[in-house]
């Protein structure tokens, strides 16, 4: 069960690409994504990107909603069904849960997260069904408490959504960590609700709050990260004491995600070749060479899946891990949801994309970056020492044991660890005996090509038992165990035949 | 220049003026809608100025008027460039170049030479062609310093082509200017290396950038100091830790010219002096984070050259590390000198003193790893001061881990078992509290970072304490009760590690996911060994830790017979659980006949 699931939704043409034709660039088929360059006018600032081709990305679900006669076209209830229903089975579980919306602006993000009055997007209908499956509880018998806070972040800056006009001194507000509820906003208002119409008018707030400000900062909805907080606690009666689950649904309303990216600065360098002009940015190129020289001295590390016997060798002081501190500036975005990206919250991202050959580019970058969302979410590892005693010390034990079993065989004096216990009581013979048999069944099998003839030849079969053997004879026939006790000798008579066969050694 | 004076000069440079004023200052607030509104008009300017200074007289010196040409070209270019025309900018910056072939380089043109080179490095690295930017920056670099070497007169500015002879920079601001250009040069080509793979020449330029930047006088204290101790980090995963000292060092010094922390009460009083003291106390503190990284990376590198096959102390690697140091110190005596090193005529020396504090060669004995180790601790202190437990959780809990790391590396050149095992004991008293507090919701992978580091810890202090016993050669009831103390102790945390990985019903996965998949083996693994190991008399005790060791033992084999892709990740400690596997029983079962007979 993967903790990180990736949806990508298309959206339909808008006026001004059906007008330039629309042709469409993107496909789906099941659950995957495919995507045409049809940019063959020759036309292309960048160099090599002539020729047509065809990329195929894979995901959890693909919605195409480009068109609503179509067969498949996925409403923003399917949608809700898939991902809404996910959260919410989540939170009830007791995980935290977070739902990003990802993509270009304008393809679409806000629509699918809150859509519009006659077409609910996905927050409001999560707060629908939070409250509906209340009501499903006996009466009386559960309760439940839903608290809702709203925020933005604003070019680094955290500004609450919700809070009235009265306190706006404050600028912005900080990201704090607390040991036991985890990251939070300080200062940050929060609202209990207890149905549905409350929960949705405080949406409703924000949104106003946010369009307002973007009448002062141009275009503020689509540089800006919206993050809309459910906190939901259930009390339950646990062996007839009361106990309470809490979690948490972060859904968030990414920035266009030219701006979007949770680690901008670190993977701003990594992939694009473009040069940074300003010194103002010599930090990320910094920043970036400590980066990949840690990556490249530690995937030999102990902690890393790959090689670890290799370290187990000690001593060498080649590679190794080298564990350094980069100090670079995390966003404010990532700070918060942290937990979401790291721990054991579950998360899903919704890419949205524009169908039209117009948008090729960007959609290939989001359609990119959502294939590899599940390795943007942090899977840091557990350190682990390579414990080199604790192996030889086992590996002494089991050198130790098999003399035992090896003595036992040889019938020669228990070993020294067992000394203690030399007297020959009748159950140390009889496990004498199934350690020979256990032997013996081992190196048969090795020289089982040889017997097999030998054993067709009389018609007798053996099989492997429970903690031991068994042998089949096919024809009528007595069995004797060797006189000489340490002769593991065991002798067919066949009664018909006048011959003896001696098996084993 | 006989035309300078004209009339028509001045209305070209006029022009100019107004050019450069739109296309850096007016620009900036062209609306949304129409961004390069301002950028337009700067280019009509341009090519207005370009069509005079064609039809001019040609009595100017040779190569004189093909340099201003050449100069129109360049601003037009870049102009094309920033208004996200590449093919048309690359068109007027190759017309500059070709104008310049007829010139050869003087102090009126260097500047010209350079900063052509540097736009067209940067636009070819935006095609992806970064052979080809990477050929323009490395010619450009060569004409730098071949200038230097040969003239090395303060060259004229780019805008002094177009500007009346009485408006000439003063000599300090050509220098300034030029040094800039070519500052930015070696920034581009660390970049370019970069997106090479050449990390390490891009680490160079890097050191560069930064060096001159302090050269000239052209940076800001924190932002400097955060690059430099980001780049000593770089170093010191190379292991160059004269390098990485350096880098430090002259971090912290030059952080300090940033200013005095503002009180508290100053902070309360105004929001500006909050931020500016919540900004200069954090980036001190992610200095110190970094200090602490080079002293424990400089203590475990030792230690791993030190250690025999055990982990324990090798005496004759003691030795030879001794006289390779000897011999190397020479060496590196040599290359310091011609490393480039921080730091204008006033912080030279206080970066020496800083550097002097502490060792950059690794320690071979306890002494000098104290040292070490206690530079480190000063670092941690002076880190957890602004990150603290309440509001920043996850780092606060980083520098404790490594300041665990650092008890822990110290331990290992600590002679005395009894010493040793109280170094551990303190690893244990600094981690036990804080994993007992933190919410695993929020922080899983912290505390089954703490979780596993602990059930280690508690593992190496009854080791060390069955040494000291065994040592003494006395077993007394004192001692076990503590051995299977320790033991079960650390049985705990690898237990509480364990749980985490069940889901919120309790229930274990089916599938480990791939990140817990090698722990959680080795810790089922190390449970086995930690159960079979508890002290008891009672040979029905000891019956029930056999049976459960086994029990451990049989989950590690049986997980991976179910999942055969689990195999490589845990494959030495497989081999040894099946062979526990197979020989466990025949122990078992001669205990169970001894409990047998003897009722």
């Amino acid at each position: 069960m993967a903790n990180v699931k990736v949806a990508i939704r298309v959206r339909p043409l808008n006026a001004r690409e059906s007008v330039a034709g629309g042709r469409l660039a993107v496909q789906v088929e099941d659950k995957l994504v495919r995507i045409r360059n049809t940019k063959l006018d020759g036309r292309h600032d960048g160099p090599g990107e002539s020729r047509e081709k065809v990329l195929e990305f894979g995901f959890d679900y693909c919605y195409w909603s480009v068109a609503p006669e179509e067969p498949h076209y996925a409403s923003q209830e399917e949608v809700f069904q898939d991902l809404g229903v996910t959260v919410l089975a989540g939170a009830s579980e007791g995980y935290n849960v977070c739902l990003f919306a990802y993509g270009q602006t304008g393809t679409g993000k806000t629509y699918t997260m809150m859509g519009t009055l006659d077409s609910m997007g996905l927050t409001p209908r999560i707060c629908q069904g939070l409250f509906k499956s209340d009501d499903t509880f006996p009466e009386g018998h559960n309760s439940s408490r839903v608290e809702i806070s709203f925020l933005e972040i604003y070019n680094e800056r955290v500004r609450d959504l919700l809070r009235g006009r009265e306190q706006k001194k404050k600028p912005s507000l900080r990201v704090r960590e607390h040991p036991e509820k985890g990251p939070y906003v300080q200062d940050l208002s929060q609202h209990v609700v207890s149905d549905y119409k409350q929960a949705v008018d405080l949406l409703e707030e924000g949104i106003a709050n946010r369009i307002t400000a973007a009448t002062h900062i141009h275009d503020t909805s689509s540089r800006s990260h919206a993050i809309f907080t459910i906190q939901y606690t259930q009390a339950i009666l646990e062996d007839n004491l009361p106990s309470e689950i809490v979690s948490k649904i972060n859904l968030v309303d990414l920035a266009g995600s030219e701006r979007a990216d949770p680690h901008y600065c670190r993977d701003r360098l990594t992939e694009g070749s473009n040069i940074n002009k300003s010194l103002v940015t010599l930090g990320i190129v910094i920043s970036a060479l400590a980066q990949n020289s840690q990556m490249s001295s530690s995937c030999q590390s102990i902690n890393s899946v790959a090689s670890h016997t290799s370290c187990l060798s000690g001593g060498g002081g080649g590679g190794g891990r080298r564990h350094c501190f980069i100090p670079y500036r995390d966003s404010v975005l990532t700070w918060l949801l942290k937990d979401s990206l790291g721990g054991n919250a579950k998360t899903i991202m919704i890419a949205t994309v524009s169908p039209s050959s117009s948008s090729y580019n960007e959609t290939l970058s989001t359609l990119r970056y959502a294939a590899h969302a599940r390795n943007i979410v942090n899977k840091p590892r557990v350190n682990e020492d390579a414990s080199v005693r604790l192996i030889r010390e086992l590996r002494e034990e089991i050198d130790r044991l098999k003399r035992t079993l090896l003595s036992f065989q040889m019938q020669l004096n228990p070993s020294p660890s067992l000394s203690d216990q030399r007297d020959g009581s009748l159950s140390d013979i009889v496990l004498q005996n199934e350690l020979k048999v256990d032997e013996l069944t081992k190196d048969w099998s090795e020289s089982w090509r040889d017997k097999k003839e030998l054993l067709e030849q009389y018609s007798v079969d053996i099989n492997r038992d429970w903690g031991g053997f068994l042998i089949h004879s096919l024809l009528p026939h007595l069995i004797t165990l060797d006189r000489d006790v340490l002769s593991t000798g065991v002798t067919f008579y066949h009664l018909r035949v006048y011959t003896i066969h001696n098996l084993g050694y | 220049m006989a035309s300078t004076y004209s009339h028509e000069w001045r209305a070209v440079c006029d022009k100019f003026n107004n050019a450069q004023d739109l296309s850096e200052v007016e620009s900036r607030k062209d609306p949304e809608n129409d961004p390069f509104r301002s950028k337009y008009k700067a280019r009509e300017l341009l090519r207005e100025i370009y069509c005079s200074l064609k039809n001019f007289d040609v009595d100017s010196p040779a190569g004189s008027r093909a340099a201003k040409l050449g100069a129109v070209e360049y601003y037009l270019g870049v102009n094309h460039v920033e208004t996200e025309e590449l093919s048309a900018g690359e068109e007027h910056l190759m017309n500059c170049m070709t104008l310049l072939e007829k010139c050869s380089i003087s102090p009126e043109n260097v500047s010209l030479f350079i900063q052509v080179r540097n736009q067209l490095g940067i636009l070819w690295a935006g095609r992806d062609e970064i052979e080809k930017a990477q050929g323009f920056l490395e010619t450009a670099e060569a004409m730098y310093i071949r200038y230097m070497k040969e003239d090395g007169q303060p060259p004229m500015d780019l805008t002094e082509f177009f500007v009346a002879e009485e408006e000439a920079l003063p000599q300090q601001e050509r220098t300034k200017r030029f040094e800039m250009a070519y500052t930015h040069t070696l920034y581009y080509l660390a970049q370019v290396y970069k997106n090479l793979e050449q990390y390490e020449k891009a680490g160079g330029y890097c050191h560069s950038t930064l060096q001159r930047q302090l050269e000239f006088n052209q940076f800001l204290p924190l932002e400097w100091a955060i690059n430099a101790a980001t780049l000593s980090q770089y170093y010191i995963t190379k292991t160059l830790y004269m390098e990485g000292r350096h880098c430090l060092s002259a971090a912290s010094v030059i952080a300090d010219l940033a200013g005095e922390v503002p009180s508290e009460a100053a902070a309360q009083e105004s929001e500006a002096e909050a931020e500016k003291r919540d900004q200069l106390r954090q980036k001190r503190a992610e200095i110190a984070r970094c200090w602490i990284k080079y002293c424990l990376n400089l203590l475990q590198d030792a230690k791993k050259l030190l250690e025999d096959n055990i982990g324990e102390l090798d005496m004759d690697r003691q030795a030879e590390l001794r006289a390779t140091r000897l011999k190397e110190e020479e060496e590196k005596e040599r290359g310091r000198k011609s490393a480039v090193l921080f730091g204008s005529s006033d912080t030279f020396d206080s970066i020496c003193g800083l550097e002097e504090k502490v060792s950059c060669v690794f320690p071979v004995d306890f002494e000098e790893a104290r040292a070490i180790f206690l530079v480190g601790q000063t670092y941690v202190n002076q880190a957890k001061e602004y990150f603290e437990m309440d509001g920043h959780v996850t780092d606060h809990i980083e520098i404790l881990q490594d300041h665990s790391a650092l008890f822990k590396a110290l331990a290992f050149f600590e002679e005395d078992l009894e010493r040793r095992c109280k170094m551990h004991k303190r690893r244990v008293d600094m981690m036990e509290p804080i994993c007992k507090d933190l919410n695993a919701q929020y922080y899983l992978l912290v505390c089954r970072q703490l979780q596993f580091e602990l059930a280690e810890t508690y593992y190496e202090m009854m080791d060390l304490k069955l040494a000291v016993a065994n040592k003494q050669d006395d077993l007394d009831a004192h001692t076990v009760k503590k051995f299977n103390h320790l033991c079960s102790s650390s049985t705990k945390f690898y237990q509480m590690f364990l749980d985490s990985v069940r889901s919120p019903e309790g229930k274990w996965p089916e599938k480990l996911e791939d990140e817990v998949l090698r722990p959680a083996l080795v810790a089922k693994f190390r449970v086995a060994r930690l159960h079979s190991r508890l002290i008891s008399s009672s040979k029905t005790i000891q019956l029930e830790n056999l049976n459960r060791s086994l029990e451990c033992y049989n989950f590690v084999v049986q997980y991976c017979k179910d999942n055969p892709e689990a195999k490589s990740a845990i494959e030495t400690e497989l081999e040894l659980s099946e062979e526990m596997v197979s020989l466990l029983p025949l122990k078992i079962n001669r205990l169970q006949a001894n409990l047998a007979s003897s009722n």
